[in-house]
């Protein structure tokens, strides 16, 4: 029954064999290299778009650190929402054009009110973006924090939005300490670009490098297994440390903040610098701003201000004049006349040619002629005969005048070049104002005797306050001009250092024995000058007042300024505190001086310097309250006089149950410890009012009242100191024995100007 | 061998001599190359549906073996015992295609599977097998009559249509597509007049223009294919989603291919990647050059088994070779042709490498049979 297969079987096989490889796997192996080989790219391309429809990881900034490693400025992951108009579509099939249109419009007012109420957004802005058919992508909120963006998510797959919203990452900058240096540190736009500060001028270094992550997305918009994803790490910005410490630079702005609310000022700027490196410690200005909210002004009386105004354009203006004018960093960019305390780099500038001396005398009569001007000096009926150093105390103008004559044109401005102020300080901060020659200050070539005799005191040019203090801080470290900096190192993502700033010092401008004499010369203004009220025992604060009609503005507008050195006999920071339009009180010893004594009052104590007491301070200080509870009422009376204080007993049994100051608590020396002897309630006084006291008044008051005073501010300085403030406030009820810090200025003597 | 030829009833069901290892390697390397792309193709889609990456490649793997198993069996079988099956296959293969009518549902219009426990098989997988027993044994027997005998020519026409309309009639297009050809062939093969081919390759083409022409006339669900097929715009997130994602698949993978593992259209872009479409992931992630060498590898397959019935001593073992054979690589042509949108996506599984149980242990078997067939053959093996 079997037989071979037929000839006509072998033939019809090898015809259909034929077929099937050549027309059949051929025509397969046809059209795959079409698609593979010639129109592979066109497909690649196509693929890859659904696949890789967002690759872009947004790198975090780098933070930004105080001196001390805490976090000023740090960035964080957050999300980005956007809408695909492109893609907002409704089911077309079996339905009249009216009622896609209705079904469209219906879908497109979900989408917007529902992100609207998620996002806080406005939803008919929503509603128009969802309009633009043509595109693609529409972004509706960045910095969108993950709650939120939980919520988006939730609306999306509840609705099967999948197409029509998407969410992307993004980051969102956080500010932790809010208005903290705030003109310094700048904020970032929402593009995540930094706009202000050192967030514009180390933008390039913040900024990150953008990661890659590819396939981020399945056929079906779930999220890929992790290891379906290749992706290439963002990597994070370059971190900043600042020279800035937060404690000092809390400690300015809150005294800076102080003075300028009492003074009503229009502005009020400090700045604090380490006089060996020329690092900022602490650089403010006030009124200033949230950096986790710019755009809303903080300032009370510009508030006001713009809303009286009626016209909505002028508003606009002047919310927008308001911005940028509380994002200004005016130390750097604003410029002054730095009025008297200009004096000491005259002063600096004759000991070092030697055209002056210590024993240089002068006698002022209350002005001096200068080419067709008699210049007044502030004291109407002169200082009469000074040396050089009383001169200074007194801060004489007549005096200075004749002593920048002797100087001459070209010296004066040879120093005046040298101490810096005909040039940028090269701080790395941006919006520095730039000194103009001719315009800003006078030229060589145009300086004539009144405009020498004027500058001599510091008037008719202007400068910045960051090349004021970085003058004084050459005063105080021996002569050298320091290139001042804010930006100590840069970290790497892992926190190694990659950048460290040198110190740089920019030239020897005088030598080490011109500057401790100008030092020694300006310990005198401050213990027994015009600076007196910049007085701190035990800190030799070194000082100059300065006190400067504003060029330029309207009639009685001043700047009120003191800039000092602490500790004088081993100066460690320099201090410029600037008043700007105070009303009322206009000199800047009788404002200025005393927030620069809180300061180096606060900032010694901080950086532990410890006091050298004269022995007449000796007399003044603080004590603390020894431990006397739990002994017999002789030997608490024994202990306390050993601390030189004495007591006062309460009640009638042998030992002592209670003790006030407390144990540790500082208080005046000679004050007295009320020692209780049995379990009674403590006796209350009432704090009284110390403001206008004078010093024995107020010595008095605290006596009949059972009070222990502390004193803060010069008590040295005579009869005529009196107290402005107190840290317990009046009325308040308080247990005999509680001490009181009461601060004393003084209100004569400290008058540097003629318009005071 | 002569002697043993002649016994048949002596009962020499173990067939002497040494298979064709040619083919067996062939098989082998298809199987083989098949399974990894199963598991490369199927394991993020199988990780969504079943939370298990290995969930094809193990079931697969499983059956491999049972197949592989069972075609070694077969091969030692004596292929003429397989004349037993002819008409024995095409009575359980008429019951099972009919029974499919009154059983559940798959889906709603759609006849072409049986349960049994979890397991599902097609009743034309065996209905293909069956048809190119009877038609080897049919055309062998009755040799001389269909040429003579019109009537014969009829008979044996009227069982193609039977069994492909059965099968169209299950909404099984493809299925039905693949039962003609199979028989076309055999009956070309086996001898039939030339002219009833001429005639019937035109009354197709006729038919095809007519249906291309107007598919609304076909039920929905093979209209829209064919719509799909020429409207490239087409309801690109439903009906050509499927061949569209196939398409960037094969594009993406150019010549070199993205190599194996790194198919990102597998990613739930290709629906079911393991199933009728694996193909398109084979060529992103090997290329032109490795889809050409896998074409090729089915090409030999093919012209192998007629090698094999060439020197086959049997007109019956000549035919059931090149049926086999034939069956296997015109499925893997219009598969092809299905994923790289040439033809109408009409719902073909590419053979070795498309996952499903049952049709590999039936594949395999039916190698079994060709090995079987060359056995007996008077090839250099």
């Amino acid at each position: 029954m079997a037989s071979k297969p037929s000839k006509l079987m072998i033939k019809r096989a090898g015809i259909l064999l034929a077929l099937v490889l050549v027309l059949g796997f051929g025509t397969g192996m046809v059209r795959l290299a079409k698609l593979q080989l010639i129109d592979g790219e066109e497909y690649r391309q196509k693929a890859e778009l659904q696949q890789l429809g967002d690759s872009s990881v947004q790198a975090l900034r780098g933070t930004i650190y105080d001196c001390n490693g805490r976090i000023l400025a740090q960035s964080a992951t957050a999300w980005k929402v956007f809408i695909d108009p492109s893609n907002i579509k409704v089911n077309e099939k079996d339905k009249t054009e009216d009622e896609i249109k209705a079904e469209l419009e219906a879908k497109r007012r979900m989408v917007s009110n529902g992100l609207a109420e998620i996002l806080g957004v406005d939803a008919e802005s929503v509603y128009e973006k969802s309009l633009k058919t043509t595109s693609g992508y529409q972004k509706i909120k960045g910095e969108v924090e993950l709650e939120s963006k939980n919520r988006v998510s939730e609306f999306i797959s509840e609705n099967e939005y999948y197409d029509c919203i998407g969410i992307e990452p993004d980051t969102k900058r956080y500010y932790p300490y809010n208005s903290l240096a705030s003109t310094i540190i700048g904020f970032t736009g929402t593009d995540d670009v930094g706009i202000e500060g050192l967030e514009y001028k180390y933008d390039n270094v913040l900024t990150g490098i953008p990661g890659r992550v590819i396939t981020a997305k399945n056929g079906t918009l779930g999220s890929m297994p992790i290891e379906y994803t290749a992706s290439y790490a963002a990597q994070q910005g370059t971190s900043l440390v600042l020279t800035i410490d937060e404690t000092i630079q809390s400690l300015l702005e809150a005294e800076l903040e102080k003075a300028y609310e009492s003074a009503q000022a229009n502005a009020a700027y400090g700045l604090v610098m380490d006089v060996e490196t020329g690092a900022i410690l602490a650089m403010s200005n006030q009124p200033d701003y949230d950096l986790n909210d710019p755009y809303t002004i903080l300032s009370e009386s510009v508030l006001t201000e713009i809303d009286a105004i009626e016209d909505p354009t002028e508003k606009n203006e002047a919310v927008s004049v308001a911005r940028q004018a509380q994002w200004r960093n005016r130390t750097i960019s604003d410029t002054y006349e730095p009025g008297s305390v200009f004096k000491v780099i005259t002063l600096a500038a004759a000991l070092e040619e030697g055209v002056a001396t210590k024993d240089m005398s002068y006698t002022c009569v209350g002005g001096i002629q200068v080419a067709n001007n008699y210049i007044k000096c502030h004291k109407h009926e002169g200082h009469g005969r000074q040396n050089l150093q009383m001169a200074l105390m007194n801060s004489c103008n007549p005096f200075f005048i004749t002593v920048g004559q002797k100087l001459g044109v070209e010296k004066f401005c040879e120093y005046f070049e040298a101490f810096g102020f005909t040039e940028t300080t090269g701080i790395d901060l941006s919006g520095e104002a730039v000194p103009k020659a001719g315009v800003t200050y006078h030229t060589q070539e145009k300086m004539g005797i009144s405009q020498l005799s004027s500058c001599s005191f510091g008037q008719t040019f202007q400068i910045s306050p960051i090349q004021m203090i970085t003058a004084i801080a050459a005063i105080a470290n021996g002569g050298k001009l320091m290139k001042p900096y804010i930006v100590a190192k840069q970290l790497d993502e892992e926190g190694n250092v990659i950048k460290e700033t040198q110190p740089t010092v920019k030239r020897q401008v005088i030598s080490e024995s011109t500057a401790d004499t100008v030092l020694g010369m300006m310990e005198a203004v401050v213990s027994a000058g015009t600076g007196k009220n910049a007085y701190v025992a035990g800190f030799h604060v070194a000082g100059k007042t300065g006190t400067s009609q504003k060029i330029g503005a309207a009639n009685n507008q001043y700047v009120a300024s003191f800039s000092c050195v602490a500790p004088g006999d081993d100066p460690k920071v320099a201090i410029l505190i600037a008043i700007d339009e105070p009303v009322g009180q206009i000199n800047g010893g009788q404002i200025a001086a005393p927030v620069a004594a809180t300061l180096v009052e606060e900032v010694m104590a901080y950086l532990s310097v410890e006091p050298e007491y004269t022995e007449e301070e000796q007399t003044l200080i603080d004590v603390a309250a020894p431990a006397v509870t739990g002994r017999t009422v002789e030997d608490a009376k024994q202990i306390a006089d050993d601390h030189n204080l004495k007591v006062r007993v309460i009640g009638s049994g042998d030992n002592v149950v209670k003790q006030i100051p407390a144990f540790g608590q500082t208080m005046p020396r000679n004050g007295v410890v009320i020692l209780y002897t049995d379990d009674r309630a403590e006796e209350m006084t009432t704090v009284p009012e110390f403001a206008g006291m004078s010093l024995s008044m107020a010595r008095r008051s605290a006596n009949d009242l059972g009070l222990n005073l502390k004193i803060s501010g010069n008590a040295f300085s005579g009869s005529d100191i009196l107290a402005y403030s107190q840290d317990i406030s009046k009325d308040t009820q308080v247990p005999y024995g509680s001490v009181v810090t009461v601060y004393f200025k003084s209100y004569s003597g400290v008058s540097d100007s003629i318009y005071g | 061998m002569e002697k043993k030829k002649s016994s048949l009833l002596n009962g020499k069901w173990v067939a002497k001599g040494n298979f064709d290892v040619t083919f067996l390697l062939i098989v082998l390397a298809l199987l083989i190359t098949g399974l990894v792309m199963l598991f490369s193709a199927g394991y993020s889609y199988a990780y969504y549906k079943y939370d298990n990456s290995l969930h094809f490649i193990i079931r697969q793997g499983i059956f491999a073996v049972i197949g592989v198993t069972a075609m070694l069996f077969i091969s030692k079988i004596n292929y003429n015992y397989f004349r037993i099956f002819a008409l024995l296959g095409m009575g359980v293969s008429l019951f099972l295609l009919l029974i499919v009518f009154v059983l559940p549902q798959w889906k709603e219009g759609f006849y072409r599977w049986i349960a049994i426990g979890s397991f599902t098989f097609q009743p034309s997988e065996i209905a293909k097998i069956a048809i190119v027993l009877f038609y080897a044994w049919a055309c062998e027997k009755w040799e001389k009559e269909i040429k003579k005998d019109w009537k014969f020519a009829l008979y044996f026409g009227a069982v193609a249509i039977v069994f492909a309309g059965l099968v169209a009639l299950e909404n099984h297009l493809s299925g039905a597509v693949l039962m003609a050809a199979i028989s076309v062939a055999m009956l070309y093969l086996g001898g039939f007049n030339k002219w009833w081919f001429i005639f019937g390759v035109g009354a197709v083409m006729a038919l095809i223009i007519f249906f291309v022409a107007n598919p609304d006339l076909l039920k929905e669900y093979a209209g829209e294919r064919i719509v799909a097929w020429l409207d490239k715009d087409y309801d690109p997130r439903g009906a050509r989603w499927q061949t569209n994602q196939s398409l960037n698949a094969i594009g993406s993978g150019g010549f070199l291919g993205q190599g194996l593992g790194e198919s990102k259209q597998k990613h739930l872009y290709v629906s079911e990647p393991q199933n009728d479409f694996i193909f398109a992931i084979v060529c992103e992630e090997l290329g032109f050059v490795g889809a050409t060498a896998i074409i090729l590898l089915f090409a030999l397959l093919v012209w192998r088994g007629f090698v094999i019935a060439m020197n086959c001593r049997s007109k019956f073992g000549a035919l059931l070779s090149m049926g086999i054979v034939f069956q296997v690589g015109i499925q893997t042509i219009l598969n092809i042709l299905v994923v790289t949108d040439t033809i109408p996506n009409t719902g073909i599984s590419l053979p070795f490498f498309s996952y499903g149980g049952t049709s590999l242990v039936m594949l395999l078997a039916e190698m079994g049979m060709v090995l079987s067939v060359s056995r007996a053959s008077n090839l250099k093996k």
